[in-house]
């Protein structure tokens, strides 16, 4: 990890409400293991020295070594309107990579990546990933299925082919939640899941993949203050009682362990 | 020492100004610290910032026994900036001798580990405990606890109390009794100055100065406090006025040194503290923004030094107008 500043390279709009940023990821220190793999994040200053005083987290959604990297965010606030204004040519202040990321699915095992709302931006990331990895004849090829309230939510120029798109009204793709989808769905091999999303559908995987017996990977969503596991502020309760960092122990973590109800 | 002190003759304009800052036994290479709860035990920051080029380290809160914290959500965004509501988390005190000291030894800024409990004996547990470790430098004693023996009202509010805690820990250290007592201040008081006289009288050997202000926000559209716990504390670079005008008071109604913090992002914004009264300080929220503050805020200090021809850190307190 490092705190570095670089510059913008774009900031589109990808769904209504959604835009897309990229900038210039200027280094590679060779360090492979600390390389910005799907499912870790960083954190941008989103205002001046003095306000926000918080730091803004978005997992990256694309990542190239010594090229550039991107994040898709949501407009949300005043520090996502600060971002959505950036130019390409602007300034911006990076911290990162941070966290633990995604890890690889198990031999013979259907990857299923479930995106719901903005979450779709670790998914994209991790569904290139994996189907390079599969042309590779490392893993199976992934399936991704993405959720969304409505069709002007869906990203649909940033979707690999072959995407599941459900919609809650029915205005594009299967209409229905992911998980709706993911009852009448047979992946062929055992599955193994992934999921980026809002919590009721966190929590709706969670008990898809119990069901089957599959592992799940859940990258979860907190506030955040310093992003490398000082402060604990970003506590996620777990299932034990016990809680994990969603910056340090996280943002991936055994979605089986998580207590999705203290999350809602 | 990250400078060193030159002789009366050679001072003024251009030369090195001496910035270390001694409170009883220990001396802190420069004033500028890092503030309990925002840095953690160091090791998390170790990648980011030259922990050796720091003046101290406070630690995250240590209790006797591990600590889960508090519900989430556990922080919320604010003008300026957040509220936080942990709840000491911490893994407790055996853990922190196993794990976390032995990365903090033989640093050159001072390990000032900061203390917390639920009852007296809570704190006097943890000061006993590390009285016969290496490594320490100073206590930091939080008194905005809960009193869960007081009815959950905070140590830090009744000057009797506080005076009886103080002396208890002060009298506790046996084995190291050069390690200062430093008494952090809660706001969240009528009279902060009466309780800075107890703490004095206590023995104390020094203040920081202050804790968080108290806080909520309420998210509107699901009508309910953003923080699981409903309030939390207030930190960030909206409350600098606040902690620069209870340093001015604080300082003024004590002989012993007081550390300014609150909302520190600038080295002028610490040169406000050094000038009301501190004689150190240190950085919070600020690092989550941006980690290399404390560093900043040094160079910063060591320039307005050099510029203004000011030999001692601690002469700066006498240049207010």
């Amino acid at each position: 990890m490092r705190r570095f500043d670089t510059i913008v390279t774009g900031n589109r709009p990808v769904a209504d409400g959604y835009r897309e940023l990229r900038f210039a990821w200027p280094h590679d220190d060779g360090r492979r293991a600390d390389d910005p793999v799907p499912g870790r994040f960083f954190t941008l200053r989103a205002g001046g020295r003095y306000d926000p005083a918080l730091r803004r987290p978005f997992a990256f959604s694309d990542w190239r070594p010594a090229g550039d990297a991107a994040c898709v965010f949501q407009l949300r606030g005043r520090g996502t309107e600060y971002l959505a204004a950036l130019r390409p040519g602007d300034g911006l202040d990076v911290l990162g990579p941070l966290g633990r990321g995604f890890g690889r699915p198990p031999r013979g095992s259907r990857p299923m990546l479930v995106a719901g709302g903005i979450g779709v931006g670790p998914m994209l990331y991790l569904a290139a990933t994996l189907a390079a990895d599969a042309a590779a004849g490392l893993c199976e090829a992934p399936i991704l299925v993405v959720g969304a309230r409505t069709a002007s939510l869906v990203p649909v120029a940033m979707l690999p082919a072959g995407t599941a798109v459900c919609t809650d009204d029915g205005s594009a793709g299967f209409s229905g939640t992911v998980t709706d989808w993911l009852a009448s769905f047979d992946p062929g091999l055992p599955p193994a899941f992934y999921a980026c999303g809002p919590t009721p559908m966190m929590a709706a995987v969670a008990a898809v993949a119990a069901s089957r017996r599959a592992p799940y990977e859940a990258s979860v969503e907190q506030w955040m203050a310093c992003g490398v596991g000082a402060c604990a502020g970003c506590a996620v309760r777990l299932r034990s009682g016990e809680y994990a960092k969603a910056c340090s122990d996280g943002p991936v973590l055994d979605g089986s362990t998580v207590d999705w109800e203290a999350m809602a | 020492m990250m400078a060193a002190a030159k002789p009366a003759s050679a001072a003024g304009p251009g030369a090195a100004a001496d910035l270390s800052v001694t409170i009883r036994g220990m001396t802190m290479p420069n004033p500028v610290g890092v503030a309990s709860g925002t840095f953690g035990y160091g090791e998390e920051y170790a990648p980011l910032v030259d922990l050796d080029a720091l003046g101290a380290i406070y630690t995250k809160a240590v209790t006797p026994e591990p600590r889960p914290g508090n519900p989430a959500p556990r922080l919320a965004d604010t003008p300026a900036g957040m509220l936080n509501s942990i709840g000491l988390a911490n893994p407790g005190l055996d853990a922190f001798v196993a794990d976390k000291l032995p990365l903090l030894r033989g640093r050159r800024c001072a390990i000032i580990v900061n203390v917390a409990g639920k009852t007296e004996d809570d704190y006097l547990r943890v000061v006993e405990r590390l009285d016969g470790e290496a490594g320490i430098d100073g206590y930091e004693i939080n008194v905005s606890c809960p009193n869960v023996a007081h009815g959950g009202l905070a140590f830090g509010t009744d000057p009797a109390q506080v005076e009886r805690l103080t002396r208890r820990l002060a009298d506790a250290r046996k084995a190291a009794p050069g390690r200062p007592i430093i008494v952090k201040l809660s706001p969240n008081v009528t009279d902060l100055t009466a309780i800075a006289k107890a703490a004095e009288a206590g023995g104390a050997d020094a203040l920081s100065c202050i804790n968080t202000l108290v806080g909520m926000v309420i998210d509107v559209k699901a009508r309910r406090p953003t923080l699981a716990m409903g309030t939390g504390g207030l930190s960030g670079p909206a409350v600098r006025p606040v902690g620069v005008a209870c340093v001015y008071r604080v300082s003024r109604a004590v002989s012993i040194p007081v550390i300014g913090l609150g909302g520190i992002a600038r080295a002028d914004d610490a040169l406000q503290y050094l000038l009301a009264g501190a004689s150190a300080v240190q950085v919070g929220t600020a690092l989550f923004s941006r980690p290399e503050t404390p560093l900043e805020v040094l160079s910063g200090i060591r320039a307005f030094m050099e510029r203004e021809g000011v030999e001692r850190v601690g002469d700066i307190r006498a240049m207010l107008r």
